[in-house]
C-alpha cells in the first residue's frame, strides 16, 4: 500500500486535465460491401458524424473523489474511455498522470474457458500488472473476492455477482493512482458493495484519484468530493455533489434536457 | 523501419501481458476436449493421409526429380509451414474483433493480439514437428548442416505472416467481409505454391509467378535444405525476405495509423 506522505506533498497536482476536448465518431453507415459500394458510387452520404463530447475543459486535482452523473448516452464512458486511453479525442488535449486501474464494465479481460486462477493472471497483466507482482498478491485478491473454494473452476459457471467481485478484487490491487470506476456496483450482494464502499474510503485516505460514473445519487453524495454533470454531449456544471445532484433532478422534468 | 523498432520495444515491455495472452490461447481453445493438444497432431496428420491418396496414388504427382523421397514426406515438409502460415493469418484476423470488449476498455499495445495468436500457432507448428521428426528417422532422411537453413527461412516466413496479419487484423475490423475475403485468398494461393506438386515441374512462363510468391520460396527452401540436403536458392530467398519486409512496414503502418480508432469502430 502507498504511504499517505508523498500523496498529500503533490495533493494539489492536476492528475487529470481536458483543454477543449471534442471527440467526435464517425459511424459508418454502410457496414458491407455490398451497402457501402453502391452508396460511393451513387455520391451518397458513407458516414453519420456523431459528437460524443463537445468542447469539454476540467481538472482533477491528486486525490479527489469526482462523481460523472448525467443522463444514458450523455458521453459519461466516453469521457472514461479518453482518460483509459483507449480511444483518441478529436480536437482538443488529454493529459492523464499516474498509473490508471480502470474498473470499467467488469471481466472484460476474462476468458470464460479459463479457471479463476487463470483469469486471475491474464486479467492483472492486461492491466499492466508484471507476474510477479500478481503473484505476491493473489492470496490476497482470492481472500477479498471470497471465492477461494471456486478458484479452480472455469468462470462460465460463475454468476454476474462473482464476476464482479474477482474484477474488483483484482483492479483494486493494482495499486492504482487513478481509479475508474463505472457502473459496477450494481451488481454483487449488499455485503460485498459494503466492502468495496469500505475499500474505496480506504484508497481516498491513501490519496487515490476516484472517477466514479453512477445513476445512484445517494452514494455520489456520500462518496465522492466533486461532481460533473454531462448532458447531451456538454459538461452542464462542476461543483459540490449535493448542489449537482439537486440541480439534475429538477433538469430531469424537463423534456429538453 | 523505425516504426518496427519502436512497435517491437513496445511489445517487449508488455511482454508479460504477450505471455499471459499466447498461453491463454493456447489453455483455452483445447479445453472440455477429451483429446486436447492431440488434436493439434492429429489434424496435419490427416490432411496429409488423405492429400498423399489424392494427388500420389491417383493423381501420381512426382516428388522430386532425381530423389526418392515418398510422397508423404515430400508433402508434409511444405504442408507444416504453409499451415502455420494460413492458420497464423486467419486466426490473426480474427484476433482484433474477438477481442472488443477488452479493446473498448484497456489501453495496451494492440499488435500483442495479433503477436500472442502467431507464436500460439508457432508452438502448434513445434508439437507437428515432431511427427515430422519421427518420419525423418523412420525413412532414414540423412542429417546434413543445411538444415540449420530452416531457422532464417523460418524467420523471414514469420516476418511475411506478421506483415499480413497486422493488415487483415486492422481490415477486417473495420469491413467483416475482409475475413471471407480472407478465406477465399488463402484457399487460392493453396494451389499456386508448390506444396502439393514440385516447383520444378512449373513451366518456364509462370515461374515468375512463384518467384514473387514468398511462400513458394519458403516451401520450396525448406524442400532443397531439409530433403535434399543441400543450400536453398539465395536468389530467390533474398527476393522473399526484401518482399516480407515491405509486406511487414505496410502491414504494420495501415495497423498503426487505424489503432487510435479501433476502439470506436469494433
Amino acid at each position: 500500500m502507498k504511504t499517505p506522505l508523498p500523496t498529500l506533498f503533490n495533493m494539489n497536482n492536476t492528475v487529470i486535465k481536458f483543454t477543449n476536448l471534442t471527440k467526435k465518431f464517425s459511424l459508418q453507415k454502410q457496414k458491407t460491401f455490398k451497402e457501402f459500394l453502391p452508396a460511393l458510387f451513387l455520391g451518397e452520404q458513407t458516414k453519420n458524424n456523431f459528437i460524443a463530447l463537445d468542447n469539454i475543459s476540467f481538472k482533477v486535482k491528486s486525490g479527489e473523489t469526482l462523481g460523472i452523473i448525467g443522463p444514458n448516452g450523455s458521453g459519461k464512458s466516453t469521457i472514461l474511455k479518453l482518460i483509459a486511453g483507449v480511444t483518441a479525442p478529436t480536437k482538443g488535449k488529454v493529459y492523464v498522470n499516474g498509473r490508471i486501474s480502470p474498473l470499467i464494465e467488469l471481466g472484460a479481460g476474462f476468458h470464460p474457458e479459463l479457471t479463476a486462477r487463470e483469469n486471475i493472471f491474464l486479467n492483472g497483466a492486461i492491466l499492466g500488472l508484471s507476474q510477479k507482482e500478481i503473484e505476491n498478491n493473489f492470496n490476497s485478491i482470492v481472500k477479498f473476492s471470497e471465492l477461494e473454494e471456486f478458484i479452480d473452476q472455469p468462470i462460465k459457471f460463475f454468476s454476474s455477482g462473482m464476476y464482479m467481485r474477482l474484477g474488483f478484487s483484482v483492479a483494486i490491487h493494482t495499486h492504482p493512482d487513478i481509479l475508474i470506476i463505472d457502473e459496477i456496483l450494481a451488481v454483487g450482494d449488499p455485503n460485498f458493495q459494503q466492502k468495496c464502499f469500505q475499500k474505496m474510503e480506504e484508497f481516498k485516505k491513501n490519496g487515490v484519484t476516484i472517477l466514479y460514473v453512477s445513476h445512484d445519487l445517494d452514494t455520489v453524495i456520500k462518496f465522492c468530493s466533486r461532481c460533473l454533470l454531462i448532458s447531451h454531449s456538454k459538461l452542464i456544471a462542476d461543483g459540490s455533489p449535493i448542489q449537482i445532484c439537486q440541480q439534475y433532478l429538477k433538469e430531469k422534468t424537463n423534456p429538453s434536457f | 523501419m523505425l516504426a518496427i523498432v519502436q512497435e517491437f520495444q513496445s511489445v517487449i515491455k508488455w511482454r508479460e501481458l504477450l505471455w499471459q495472452m499466447t498461453s491463454r490461447e493456447i489453455k483455452a481453445r483445447y479445453k472440455q476436449s477429451i483429446l486436447g493438444y492431440f488434436w493439434v497432431i492429429l489434424n496435419p496428420l490427416a490432411q496429409m493421409l488423405v492429400m498423399s491418396f489424392a494427388f500420389s496414388v491417383i493423381l501420381r504427382i512426382p516428388t522430386n526429380s532425381a530423389s526418392h523421397i515418398p510422397y508423404t514426406l515430400f508433402l508434409y515438409t511444405a504442408l507444416l509451414p504453409w499451415n502455420l502460415f494460413s492458420t497464423s493469418v486467419t486466426s490473426s484476423a480474427m484476433s482484433l474483433v474477438n477481442s472488443a470488449p477488452l479493446i473498448r476498455k484497456i489501453y495496451f499495445p494492440r499488435s500483442i493480439l495479433v503477436i500472442s495468436t502467431i507464436i500460439a500457432k508457432l508452438i502448434d507448428f513445434a508439437f507437428a514437428l515432431t511427427v515430422l521428426i519421427i518420419f525423418f528417422i523412420f525413412f532414414k532422411i540423412p542429417i546434413t548442416l543445411n538444415l540449420l537453413w530452416v531457422i532464417p527461412i523460418l524467420l523471414t516466413q514469420l516476418i511475411f505472416t506478421l506483415g499480413l496479419s497486422l493488415f487483415f487484423a486492422a481490415a477486417n475490423l473495420i469491413y467483416r467481409d475482409i475475413q471471407y475475403l480472407l478465406a477465399l485468398i488463402i484457399s487460392l494461393w493453396f494451389y499456386i505454391t508448390p506444396i502439393v506438386y514440385p516447383a520444378d515441374i512449373v513451366p518456364n512462363r509462370f515461374k515468375f509467378i512463384f518467384q514473387l510468391n514468398p511462400m513458394s520460396v519458403f516451401v520450396n527452401a525448406y524442400r532443397q535444405t531439409v530433403l535434399g540436403g543441400k543450400s536453398p536458392d539465395l536468389f530467390s530467398l533474398f527476393i522473399a525476405l526484401i518482399v516480407s519486409f515491405i509486406t511487414l512496414s505496410v502491414g504494420l503502418l495501415y495497423f498503426k495509423q487505424r489503432e487510435n480508432t479501433f476502439a470506436d469502430i469494433v
